[in-house]
């Protein structure tokens, strides 16, 4: 019992070093109540050091903690994603006059960060669906009051108690479904749920309600209609780095844990060990992926359609987060690895462009003052440094090459043809130019308008450029140069106990 | 044959049929006596005074917040005091790292003044407004730069 | 054929980048340092397309053989070891080009050159215009050598945001929704493309150069033979649903470049508001894309469907080329008659390719050359006159040709090659078109005839109205054109007169390759024996 707890406690070591940065931030804050500046640096260098033992456990594969965690590629990778984007999210915090507007509250700001951080990790690797919610809980609970974080603009209060009421909503529908996925299985492990339907055939009608339920829990956290009402409001509300971090990293984690509850729970297991790569064959004949085939063609619809009709960038980001799940969503449905692997692609390159995008709206909102499409006018001749790389990051979104987007794109249209989902992938290209056209509504209010009010030239320092190249290079070179991010996304698809 | 969740449900019907048969037997068998004394919150005599429905100061639910958190964070204490004679050291380690993080929680709490109950200075936040807030009321700030 | 251990084609695709890295540099109120850096660029861009062209062997076809193709370069790009139920992604860097593309690069570098000539006097931002125009033109030429169907995509796609700012900047007043409609639509082409892309690359498999593995492939060349489709894929087999389907869906890519009835709205539009420069580029070169890519990708690919669909593809060249010309002679703005009269001109193109034989899609392709120069002339005048009297209605002029006589005379060259004057370039191509189409699909030719009238019936009624009659006292002291504006007119013009008289020039390019690429439709894909010289 102590070894086995041990020997757990080596392999959860990224999760252990958050945990210690988040009690020695608090800390630091409370006794260094007059610098603040200083625990930013500490929460900073902790998830560093937690992304780098991540790295670290790149390529074992095991349970640990009596199988509530597991430390596999797949759930290293979703730490990899989600330490990154927690690390670009506090450089942008640098740059973030809401943040620094607000020093007093610097604490709380940098370590609930570093809780955020630390449940997404155990969501990438929660394997028992109590541990699962147990993660989402300590995620959500702090991104709730990040949400708020700007207590004084009423948005942000409003966007945090949306934000607490959809999540508790969300929340127990899915703990009743996981109640009744209990009563049918007798189990909360994934592998003993699988176990389980393989050996015993259950209600179906009962099934199919438990995981419907189930998924409004993960729809909720990767925000896919109908459980998307919070997104635009919290996203509009909260801070710009934290409502970035949300539309990356929560979205990542929330798909993990929805990718490896799905696949392990329903996969048949003795059909995998025939045709290995090939198409999971599904237990009890419970064909779930066409219900994420409908969500997925719901999402990513309703979002473009809905983003085309708005005038405050961060709402339009939001409903393009939200079709982007949708996306990825397709990948998911195929039933393969090639899905799966393309979902990775997708987030990868996701993570830059869409933080890219995210922080130029941050860094034009602190000079200007405004986050309105309108205020955009004329800021191709104002900046154009910015106004360019914001043109990559949002034809990056719309998935045209030469940029990363469109490798994520291709990567899950070449899935979704090879199993021959060919409507789901007219669907998803129909799709991508509706959404050209809210992402190019910016575009011609940068370059094809005059500017409104001042035309004077707006500068930027040499680090916050810096900042800029870190996410812009990456959105080029991987449409051009993609091998690194193909070849990681398929080593980080093998799930511990799968094959 | 019934399931096991079909024996909970007849256990269920029973107990509903127990109550309300109960009821139903009192009502039909009490005389009925009524005056105004019986509808009154407390028939001790108590009387009470203006509505229930009055807001309670916050400060009651930061306190019963943080009681109710440290409260129940110190259940776990006793299934740990059963098990700690076969763990040992061990199982002293791990509660000890329990314990240093709830008590950085109660330092925060008690730093943070919400442990008190009369504050001195009551403190009104100051608006501090956002870029997307400021819209309507504050003109843009722009800060121009000389070319 | 390398020059600094470059090869010409990657030289003539990148020279633009350069030129665009180089612009960049220069400070933006040095216009003279940047028009000339540009004009510069193009030249030698020029410069290498004439050596391709020179030293082009005439004898080998292409279409479907590493063997055929010239100054060919292939490089591995993107090479990812598969895991095992990956599978191995590998992409080359693929250029070279044939006698279908030949005419094309050389197209798009004069056109280039004369665009940035035609730019000369920009008002707005113009150093951004010099950078936009030349990622477009590297755009333009890579799609033109690109043998690899990613490459080639990537190309496509490149052009597409340049495009959107010239016209949306650059335009005229109704520029955005001109630029955003041509940008929708030509991604919604895509988007459809790239599906057909993707099915492609999981039907076709080639052996690995090194192992010898099966690996799937974008190779352009690899996808045309049919013995390459592995059986039981999507696209495996002939005359299948599927097959029928992904033609459609690259027919429509292409169809909406072209464009084709009914998806030509987007083209008056952006023809009207672009710059004349852009203008020219549009109709000079993009257009030839789409009609390039079906003989490139959709005729050799998918024989079976092409031959399956010619008739409908003769009836939409027929709608295309009535069509445009009615369209062409409501027009009273002189600049939406020239963008209708590249409807109804691409409409030939098509009816020639529609014809399946020797005579129409050389013609075509051939039509696809002059109608390059021609309209670039014809957006040209009318670039003059509108930066002169600053209107284009048509009714506004009348007898410009006394005081514009030089004007005059070589807009009268373009009018009557755009008509289809003997002794003149268009005629030649229109002829073999309809010549070629007249034996597959006889009475709708007989009755696309009926385009031929009325191009002439517009062109001779603008050049009545515009030129001729009484002059109008307002027009009076308009300078006659400059020496600028006839550098870009006059090699186009001499073009035009010398393949009108002499088209072997031209014709002896493309002969093998196009004989080679009918005999290849025609059979099926089946492997055709080269044909002698």
């Amino acid at each position: 019992m102590v070894e086995q707890t041990l020997h757990s406690l080596s392999q959860f070591l990224p999760e252990t070093t958050l945990t210690i940065t988040f009690c020695i931030s608090i800390l630091a804050g409370l006794i260094l109540r007059n610098k603040p500046k200083v625990i930013p640096v500490i929460s900073f260098a902790g998830i560093l050091l937690a992304t780098v033992f991540a790295v670290r456990q790149m390529g074992s594969s095991q349970a640990v903690f009596s199988g509530m965690i597991v430390v596999d590629p797949f759930a290293v990778f979703f730490k990899l994603l989600v330490g990154s984007t927690a690390v670009i999210i506090f450089l942008f915090s640098i740059y973030s006059q809401e943040v620094q507007s607000t020093l007093k509250r610097l604490v709380e700001y940098s370590s609930l960060l570093v809780a955020m951080t630390l449940g997404m990790f155990l969501m990438a690797g929660a394997v028992n669906l109590l541990m699962m919610v147990l993660a989402i809980e300590l995620t959500s609970l702090s991104s709730y009051i990040l949400a708020g974080y700007t207590k004084e603009a009423p948005d942000s209060s409003e966007a945090s108690l949306k934000y607490i009421i959809y999540g508790a909503l969300s929340t127990g529908l899915m703990l009743y479904g996981i109640s009744i996925l209990f009563g049918l299985t007798g189990a909360t492990d994934v592998y003993a749920i699988n176990r389980s339907l393989a050996a015993t055939s259950v209600n179906s009608v009962a099934l199919l309600i438990a995981v419907l339920l189930i998924i409004a829990g993960f729809g909720y956290k990767i925000s896919a209609v109908p459980f998307h009402f919070w997104t635009p409001d919290v996203y509009e509300g909260a801070p710009i780095t934290i409502t970035a971090f949300l539309s990356v990293a929560s979205k990542a984690a929330g798909f993990a844990m929805l990718i490896r509850f799905f696949k392990i729970s329903f996969i048949d297991f003795n059909l995998l060990a025939a045709h290995a790569g090939g198409v999971w064959g599904l237990l009890q004949g419970f064909e779930w992926n066409k219900i994420l085939a409908i969500l997925s063609v719901l999402t990513m619809t309703l979002g473009n359609l809905v983003a085309v009709w708005q005038n405050n960038l961060k709402r339009l980001l939001a409903y393009s987060s939200i079709a982007h799940a949708g996306y990825m969503l397709m990948g998911v449905v195929v039933l393969n690895d090639k899905g799966l692997a393309a979902v990775l692609v997708y987030f990868m390159v996701y993570l830059f462009m869409n933080l890219g995008a995210f922080y130029v709206v941050m860094l034009v909102a602190n000079k200007v003052g405004s986050e309105d499409i309108d205020s955009y006018k004329g800021l191709g001749y104002r900046s154009p440094f910015i106004s360019v790389a914001m043109v990559v990051f949002f034809i990056s979104l719309a998935g045209l090459p030469p940029t990363a987007g469109f490798i994520g794109k291709l990567f899950l249209f070449a899935a979704l043809l090879d199993a021959r989902w060919v409507w789901l992938a007219v669907v998803g290209a129909l799709n991508s130019v509706v959404s050209l056209y809210y992402y190019v509504r910016v575009v011609r209010n940068m370059f094809l308008r005059d500017p409104e009010g001042s035309t004077e030239p707006i500068r930027f320092s040499f680090p916050q450029m810096a900042i800029l190249l870190l996410l812009l290079v990456p959105t080029l070179l991987f449409g051009l140069f993609y091998s690194p991010i193909v070849e990681l996304a398929n080593a980080s698809v093998l799930m511990f106990g799968v094959r | 044959m019934l399931t096991e969740f079909g024996n909970v449900l007849v256990f269920l019907i029973i107990g509903a049929i127990f109550v309300a048969g109960g009821m139903i037997a009192s009502w039909i068998l009490r005389p009925h006596r009524p005056y105004p004394e019986k509808l009154a919150s407390y028939e001790c005599g108590e009387e009470p005074v203006g509505d229930a429905w009055v807001k309670f100061n916050i400060r009651f639910y930061v306190v019963a917040l943080i009681f109710l958190i440290f409260d129940v964070e110190v259940v776990f204490l006793f299934p740990w005091a059963l098990v700690y004679r076969q763990l040992g050291l061990f199982a002293f380690l791990e509660m000890a790292v329990f314990l240093v993080i709830l008590l950085i929680g109660f330092a925060y709490v008690w730093v943070k003044g919400d442990l008190d109950w009369d504050k001195p200075k009551p403190e009104i936040p100051k608006i501090e407004r956002r870029p997307s807030a400021m819209r309507a009321s504050v003109k843009p700030q722009v800060e121009s730069v000389t070319v | 054929m390398n020059f600094l251990g470059i090869g010409t084609l990657s030289w003539i695709t990148f020279l633009p980048i350069l030129g665009m890295i180089a612009v960049l540099l220069l400070p933006k109120e040095n216009r003279n340092a940047i028009r000339w850096t540009a004009l510069a660029i193009t030249f030698l861009q020029l410069v290498a397309a004439a050596f391709i062209f020179f030293n082009f062997n005439r004898g080998l076809a292409g279409i479907n053989t590493v063997e055929g193709m010239q100054f060919v370069e292939k490089v591995s790009w993107i090479n990812i070891k598969g895991v095992p139920w990956f599978g191995k992604i590998y992409v080359e860097y693929f250029l070279g080009v044939d006698g279908l593309s030949v005419p094309m690069v050389l197209l798009t570098a004069l056109i280039s050159f004369v665009a940035v000539i035609a730019s000369w006097n920009i008002e707005k931002a113009f150093k951004g215009y010099m950078v936009m125009l030349l990622l477009l033109d590297t755009g333009m030429m890579g799609v033109f050598v690109s043998l690899d169907f990613f490459l080639f995509y990537v190309f496509w796609e490149v052009m597409l945001l340049p495009m959107y700012f010239l016209i949306g900047i650059w335009g005229g007043p109704r520029r955005e929704y001109a630029a955003i409609k041509f940008f929708l639509y030509t991604l919604l082409g895509s988007v459809l493309m790239l599906l057909a892309i993707i099915a492609l690359y999981f039907s076709v498999t080639i052996p690995d150069p090194t192992t010898g593995e099966k690996i799937y492939t974008f190779n352009m060349l690899a996808m045309m033979n049919p013995a390459n489709f592995e059986p039981g894929s999507l696209l495996a087999g002939t005359s299948t649903y599927w097959r029928y389907l992904a033609y459609i869906a690259l027919f429509i890519g292409f169809a909406i470049k072209v464009p084709v009835f009914p998806f030509h709205t987007w083209l008056p539009d952006a023809h009207v508001e672009a710059p004349t420069a852009i203008s020219v580029i549009l109709a000079g070169v993009l257009l030839k894309m789409g009609t390039y890519g079906l003989l490139r990708i959709g005729y050799p690919m998918f024989p079976d469907a092409a031959n399956h669909y010619s008739w409908a593809l003769a009836v939409l060249a027929f709608i295309n080329i009535v069509y445009g010309a009615l369209c062409a002679m409501a027009q009273k703005d002189f600049k939406k008659l020239i963008a209708y009269s590249s409807v109804s001109h691409m409409g030939v193109v098509l009816l020639g390719m529609s014809a399946m034989n020797t005579q129409g899609m050389l013609g075509a392709v051939f039509q696809m050359f002059n109608h390059g120069t021609i309209t670039a002339m014809l957006f040209l005048i009318v670039g003059v006159i509108y930066d002169r009297a600053h209107t284009r209605d048509l009714d506004a002029f009348g007898g410009l040709a006394i005081t514009m006589p030089k004007y005059t005379g070589i807009m009268t060259v373009a009018f009557f090659a755009a008509l289809g004057l003997p002794g003149l370039s268009g005629f030649i191509s229109e002829a073999f078109s309809f010549l070629g189409a007249f034996q597959t699909h006889r009475y709708i030719t007989i009755a696309s005839t009926l385009g031929i009238v009325l191009t002439a019936a517009y062109m001779l009624w603008t050049l009545q109205r515009v030129f001729l009659g009484q002059p109008n006292e307002k027009w009076a002291g308009l300078p006659d054109i400059n020496g600028r504006e006839l550098a870009a007119l006059v090699p186009l013009a001499i073009i035009t007169l010398w393949l009108g008289v002499y088209p072997s020039t031209m014709l002896d390019i493309m002969t093998t390759s196009v004989n080679h690429l009918v005999e290849f439709v025609k059979q099926g894909g089946a492997a055709v024996a080269m044909l002698p010289k």
